[in-house]
Formats: structure tokens, C-alpha cells, sequence
């Protein structure tokens, strides 16, 4: 059985991160992807190093399951072949701030087919006084203010390293065209839209709700900010994650004897330490962190992991993804899976990350080369061979 | 018009946050969403009373619970559970994010529900899994963040990599996977006619957020150092301090990006400078890029350059604080913060709608308290079996 979107078409007119993974999430799910790139190519082919063959890593991981059609899109050719393809299409996804041509646009695009559902992904919104300036991963993250969760207050600011606003305007472009595919009987095609800046604000909603009224300031949805940088707990050889859901008197006597840390009773902070034991998220961790840290240098961090495990704690390895990639469940998961991509070989990606029981997402086809399928797509859209054939020639399609 | 997901219902057996935060965006979109509560549940551990509370309940519940009705229904009695099965008769999604098991020994599992309802789209929610050796274990977004490596990305240059010090964007993103998969398993309904299994691991979508920086990883077999404010795979993309002593933060991704930043910056000859000719080339001498630009940037305030970078199309932005994002024209002309007003809390500010709709409009409502319209549900049920444990508790 092929994926939930098997029969739709979606034709993507992006780039980057935040379209392409929009319009590969809908293809892993069973959708015809059609991409569509201006001559040069989306920009993140020339992203890296890291290289693989003549892309980008980053390319390669967020463009399979796609076919791919080059378009000279300063051309009336090039424009007219574009609103062929959103003309037999289901979805469009579309980087709002980057429209090659007017009348690639939603209004135009809708007259053209009615049933179209249009998703915008733009920066910062679509209306307001920065709709139209230009946007990007970083722009977003700090005008979100989603870089006050990390660093330290007062020195330069620190991003985080996924690409979080694109990512996450991707998750909601996706979930905004399967609604509004849901809804087509009823309301015919629509514009979506979503944004950069408005994802991370929605993500980040806890915080916002736990700043309107609180009985009381503190907790991690309120203080964390001021805290400072959290690199896990610290053991001989790597950190770990422990906590505790609560620590009865001879609990804690038992764990500081195992853990050879009785000196601690004689700390200024020790009363502390035994009332704080959510780890990572309690209210003291950065002043009872740096104690818990001394017991555990001279240990091993598996063996710090069965200490807190033997006297009712959690504990976890904070890995890399170096560890990640290789942990036991993780691989009993199969969240690396392998696809054969032409000029690199065997290539490991990351899964889909739902499981169907009876339509499974699938890594069907490997991130095409640039304009791969051009001919191929002018043939279903109507072309004409020998039209195809002129294209070609002279330019407008690059194949 | 009424939001795109009228007219589908949704049996909300979710607890702390992955679980309602997924039936949330259902019910923004105007999904019926049904929340179900024990009835007589202590109100200050709902949300796994994480801190801080409103009027003593845990902002969590009262964040992730929005844009639902509430239902009391105690599985365990016999009366309950056959009131369960007559309103799942009338759902079109279930949705549960209890451990492995629970499902079952509540007589919910999928060939159950299933069997009185053939068309259900039924998704289960776990933390590691399924199955596997970790299956078992709890999971929660703290552990998470540190055990999938999304901290491992951060942190100050040279510095000691750092976790992301907000809970709870593992377990968003974890709801948003599974409304999703909800959705696209409605989309193959229409085609199939038949309703479905749904399975969603928080560690397999920690993952896939994670997507293009675990490639690098696997394309090279070298773990990331941290950059700071710098971008793994373009530059320059990263922080300046200004004249001023503010910082903005400059994105340039693209070829045409880098000759309209050296315009901007009134350096032309470094468009023809070979060592950065390309993306590839500065990406590789980015530290060398970067102190080249670095007394540039300070030779100017933070306003001259969102100007001069704005004007030159090339993405910029500068840090901002929720003090001073809560009234902004950008933020109040698309709804991304709203009041909404609660049963129980008040007025709080949250997250509105991602999303916006041009025909079937997304809406933002409030939290119900617990079992809230117990009394309407179970009045709509073609066959009403009122039972003394689902009316509301207290007065």
C-alpha cells in the first residue's frame, strides 16, 4: 500500500530549508513532488561543507522522495511552464518572500485552478511592518527572541544549531495543506500561510502562558533564561541527564554514600540539593549542578547511570549523534535508514518520523539532480516533444 | 466559514503535553475535540504540575489544553467505559499518549476501538517507542533534549556545547508529527474508506527535527562543534556587535545575498576576492570571513545596518524580548500572540493559530476546566447513559 497522499500532486517553489522539507514531508507520505528550481538551482545545493558528490548534505537530507524540473524563470517561457505545473497541482508550496514573478502568486495561481491549495511560507508573517523583509534562519531566531534560551546574558548571542524556525514552519505548513486538502469538497482550494517568526512564537506558547498571571516566579518556563548555559552533568568520560521524583532521607543517605559525596552534607547548598531533584529542570539545578558534579568526576558515566537508577533516579546518556546514531534503540528503531543516491552511493538519511499501519511512508526516490525530470514533467503537463525540445535548446529548461 | 477540520471529532485520551498539544492544533482548526479527565482529579497535578501555576494549576495543563471541551469519564468503571465506547462510535480520531500497555488494559486498544468503529484514525503517542529496549522507560521532553543530541549543536565558540533551556520543543514537535499523521491518515481515509494504526515515537521525531544536521553528521562522521551564532552550512550567517554595542545578526545563503551584502557593506572587491568566491569557499574560511567583517559592523550602530540590509535585501534581525514583542505591530497584525480567556485562570497570552486559512479560518479558544461540558457530551450521545462518576465533581 503506497503512503496517506498517494494521488496528490504538490509542486514546490522554494528553497532552503523550510519549503524543501514542507514539500519532502508530503512526498515521504506518498505525494508526487514536483521542485521547482530556478537555473542556478536552490540555493542550498551550494550550501557545505560538508559535500556529498556535487550537493550539499544538507541538500541531499531535505530533497528525497522529488522530482525536479530547472526553470529560466526571468522568461515568459519559463513563467508560462511554472503555471502549467501549478495548474495540474494539488498543493504549491512557495517561499512568499522570493517569488520569481507575479504572476506566480496566489491570487493568479487560484484563477488559474481553483481547487489549488496555496501555502505561503514567508519570514515574518503576511501582513504587518515587516512582511516584506527579507528573512532567514538566523533573522527569525533572534527577532523571536528563541536565542534567549541559550548563552549567557550579557555576551554574544548564541543560535540554535537546528534550523528551528524552518523546521517548524515546515511541521505547520504541512499540517495547514492536509487541513486544507481535508476541507477541499467543502470550501474548493485556499491560500495558506505560515511564517518563520510566528512558528517559533507558537512553539514557545508555554512560556508565554506562564508570563500572563503566575501565582509565583520561578520554574523552567520562567527563570531558565537567566540561568546559566546547561551542559548536562559531568561525569569522567561525558555528561549525563538525572533526576529524581523524590528523595525520602534514606534514599539520599544511601545515594551520597555509593557516590562517595558525604562531604556534601557540609555544604552551604546541600539543603538544596536534597529538596531539588528535578535534574536539569529544577528550580536550584545551576547551583546544586556544579555538586552533584564533583561526586560524579570520578566516575564513569554508566556508572553514574546505575547508581541514580539503583536509588529511584532517571538518568540518561546525553549523547551526540555520534552516540545517538549508534544507541540500541535508536537502531531498533531505524531512524537511520539508507538510500542509494546517484554520485554518492549508499547514503544514510534520517526516517519520517510517523509510522502507518496500512499506508507506510517510504524513501522512494533519492534527491534528484538538478532539472533531472525536466523532460519527463513537460511530457505529463502537455508538451509536446519537439516544444520540449525547443525549451531546451534554448535555455528555459535546463535538462 | 467554519475552520478546515469541521465536523471531525476527536477522543482526547492525553495527558502533560505531546498528547494535548497535537489535539490542540486539531481543535484550532475546528476539530470537536473531547478532553478527557478522571473525574475527581486533583487540579494541581494536571500538566504534571510543571511550574509555574495560575490559581494553583500548572500552566501546562492550561497552555496545551486549549481549543477543546472537557469530559469526566472514569475508564475503569463499566458504566464509563460503555459511555467511552458510544461516543467513540461518533469520533473519527483517538488519540492517547499513555505508556505502552495502558491502551489495552483500559480495553482501548486498537482492534477494540476498531471493531465498533472501523474508520477511526487511532494514533498512540510514546516516548522511545513501541518496542525496543528502552520501550519501557518514561520520557519526557528533558530527556529528550539531552538524549537525541539537540543540544549538541549549541553553545558559544569553542566553548562547551549547551541544551536548549526550554522544555518542552521535543514534545511540541512530537504533537505536531502526530496531528500530522492524524490528518494525512483522514486524507487516505477519503480514499480508502478505512481508518488506521498511528505510531509516534518522541525520539523518532526529535530525529527528523533534527534532519539536516544529523546528514552532516552522517555524511562526514565528524560531530559539530559549536559556532555560536554562526550557521553550520553557509556563510557569512552569524552575529555582529555594532557601533553601538548591540548585535545584528546578518544571513546571507545565497550568491546574489553575498554581492548584494558586500554592496551594502561598500566593499565591492570582495565579490572578487577568491577566497570566498563562494559559499563553499567561506564556509571553509569563515573564521577568517568573520574577522574581516567583525570591525566593519563596529564601525556603525545596529540601526544603520537593519537599514542598509533591509534596503539590500539581504535577511538581518536583531535579539528582541518578549517585552517588547508582545505589543509589536508584526506580532498583533498576524494573531501570533493572543489573549484568550479561560473557565478557571483568567486572561492568559498565548501562541494563536501557525497558521492562516484564507477561506476556512483557524480559531484560538480557551482552556476548559476539567470535565467542563461533561453534562453537553454526554446529552448529545445518541443513547445517553448518564452515570453519577461523570457528573462534574464539586458544586
Amino acid at each position: 500500500m503506497a503512503g496517506p497522499l498517494e494521488g496528490y500532486r504538490v509542486v514546490e517553489l522554494a528553497e532552503g530549508v523550510s519549503g524543501p522539507y514542507t514539500a519532502m514531508a508530503l512526498g515521504d507520505a506518498g505525494a508526487d513532488v514536483i521542485k521547482i528550481e530556478p537555473a542556478a538551482g536552490d540555493r542550498a545545493r551550494g550550501w557545505g561543507p560538508p559535500r556529498q558528490g556535487d550537493d550539499s548534505a544538507v541538500f541531499l537530507s531535505l530533497n528525497r522522495n522529488k522530482r525536479a524540473i530547472s526553470l529560466d524563470l526571468a522568461t515568459p517561457d519559463g513563467v508560462a511552464i511554472a503555471r502549467r505545473l501549478l495548474a495540474s497541482a494539488d498543493v504549491a508550496v512557495v517561499d512568499a518572500g522570493r517569488l520569481p514573478d507575479p504572476s506566480l502568486a496566489s491570487e493568479p495561481a487560484s484563477r488559474l485552478n481553483p481547487a489549488l491549495v496555496y501555502c505561503a511560507i514567508s519570514g515574518y508573517g503576511g501582513t504587518g511592518p515587516w512582511a516584506d523583509w527579507p528573512a532567514g534562519e538566523l533573522p527569525a531566531q533572534l527577532m523571536a527572541e528563541a536565542t534567549a534560551s541559550l548563552g549567557r546574558i550579557g555576551e554574544p548571542p548564541v543560535r540554535a544549531g537546528t534550523d528551528m524556525a524552518s523546521m517548524y514552519a515546515a511541521i505547520y505548513a504541512v499540517q495547514a495543506i492536509c487541513a486544507a486538502l481535508l476541507a477541499r469538497d467543502d470550501a474548493g482550494g485556499q491560500r495558506i500561510e505560515v511564517s518563520l517568526f510566528g512558528s517559533l512564537l507558537a512553539m514557545r506558547s508555554t512560556l508565554w502562558v506562564a508570563l500572563s498571571n503566575p501565582d509565583a516566579w520561578w520554574g523552567f518556563h520562567l527563570d531558565n533564561y537567566i540561568k546559566p548555559p546547561d551542559h548536562g552533568y559531568r561525569c569522567q568520560d561525558g555528561a549525563v541527564y538525572i533526576s529524581f521524583a523524590r528523595m525520602p532521607r534514606e534514599r539520599l543517605d544511601a545515594l551520597l554514600a555509593d557516590l562517595k559525596m558525604e562531604w556534601v552534607r557540609d555544604h552551604p547548598d546541600f539543603r538544596l540539593l536534597a529538596i531539588d531533584t528535578a535534574g536539569g529542570a529544577g528550580r536550584y539545578s545551576h547551583i546544586v549542578r556544579p555538586l552533584w558534579e564533583q561526586a560524579f568526576r570520578a566516575f564513569p558515566a554508566e556508572e553514574v547511570m546505575a547508581i541514580v537508577e539503583r536509588h529511584g533516579g532517571l538518568a540518561f546518556p546525553m549523547h551526540d549523534y555520534a552516540a545517538l546514531v549508534n544507541d540500541p534503540q535508536a537502531r531498533h528503531l531505524g531512524i537511520v535508514q539508507s538510500i542509494d543516491q546517484p554520485g554518492v552511493g549508499p547514503m544514510s538519511v534520517i526516517a519520517p518520523p510517523w509510522q502507518f499501519s496500512d499506508t507506510p511512508a517510504e524513501l522512494r526516490l533519492p534527491a534528484p539532480r538538478l532539472g533531472e525530470h525536466g523532460r519527463a514533467i513537460l511530457a505529463e503537463v502537455g508538451f509536446p516533444a519537439d516544444v520540449a525540445d525547443g525549451y531546451i535548446r534554448q535555455g528555459t529548461v535546463r535538462a | 466559514m467554519p475552520g478546515p477540520l469541521a465536523g471531525i471529532r476527536v477522543f482526547d485520551l492525553t495527558m502533560w503535553m505531546v498528547g494535548p498539544w497535537a489535539s490542540m492544533q486539531l481543535g484550532a482548526m475546528g476539530a470537536d475535540v473531547i478532553h478527557i479527565e478522571q473525574p475527581g482529579v486533583d487540579w494541581s497535578t494536571l500538566g504534571a504540575g510543571v511550574p509555574p501555576t495560575i490559581n494553583g494549576t500548572s500552566i501546562g495543563y492550561i497552555t496545551w489544553n486549549m481549543n477543546k471541551r472537557g469530559l469526566f469519564l472514569d475508564l475503569k468503571s463499566p458504566e464509563d467505559r460503555a459511555t467511552a465506547l458510544e461516543l467513540l462510535k461518533t469520533c473519527d480520531v483517538f488519540l492517547i499518549n499513555m505508556r505502552t500497555g495502558v491502551a489495552g488494559r483500559l480495553g482501548l486498544d486498537y482492534e477494540t476501538v476498531a471493531q465498533i468503529n472501523p474508520g477511526i484514525v487511532y494514533c498512540s503517542v510514546t516516548g522511545w517507542g513501541e518496542s525496543g529496549p528502552m520501550a519501557e522507560r518514561p520520557g519526557a521532553d528533558v530527556q529528550m533534549q539531552y538524549f537525541s543530541g539537540f543540544w549538541s549543536t549549541n553553545g558559544a565558540p569553542g566553548g562547551e556545547r549547551e541544551v536548549y533551556r526550554h522544555f518542552t520543543q521535543i514534545d511540541a514537535t512530537t504533537g505536531n508529527y502526530a496531528a500530522q499523521a492524524i490528518l494525512m491518515a483522514l486524507l487516505a481515509r477519503k480514499r480508502t474508506g478505512r481508518g488506521q494504526r498511528i505510531e509516534i515515537a518522541m525520539l523518532r521525531a526529535a530525529a527528523a527535527l533534527q534532519t539536516a544536521r544529523i546528514a552532516e553528521y552522517l555524511a562526514t562522521g565528524e560531530v559539530a562543534q559549536p559556532l555560536g551564532s554562526a550557521a553550520f552550512a553557509t556563510a557569512p550567517d552569524q552575529a555582529f556587535l555594532c557601533e553601538d554595542q548591540q548585535y545584528i545578526g546578518v544571513s546571507v545563503t545565497s550568491e546574489p545575498e553575498w554581492h548584494a551584502f558586500c554592496a551594502a557593506l561598500e566593499r565591492p572587491e570582495l565579490v572578487d576576492d577568491p577566497r570566498f568566491a563562494t559559499n563553499i569557499e567561506r564556509v571553509s574560511r569563515r573564521d577568517e570571513l568573520a574577522a574581516l567583517l567583525t570591525p566593519l559592523f563596529a564601525a556603525k550602530p545596529q540601526y544603520y545596518w537593519m537599514m542598509r540590509l533591509n534596503r539590500a535585501g539581504v535577511p538581518c534581525g536583531y535579539p528582541l524580548r518578549i517585552e517588547q514583542l508582545k505589543h509589536h505591530r508584526q506580532v498583533t497584525e498576524n494573531d501570533y500572540l493572543v489573549d484568550v480567556e479561560t473557565s478557571a485562570w483568567g486572561q492568559v497570552m498565548t501562541g494563536g493559530p501557525p497558521w492562516r486559512f484564507s477561506r476556512t479560518p483557524a480559531r484560538w479558544s480557551g482552556t476548559p476546566a476539567p470535565g467542563e461540558h461533561t453534562g453537553d457530551i454526554l446529552d448529545e450521545l445518541p443513547q445517553r447513559r448518564p452515570t453519577p462518576a461523570a457528573l462534574p465533581a464539586g458544586d
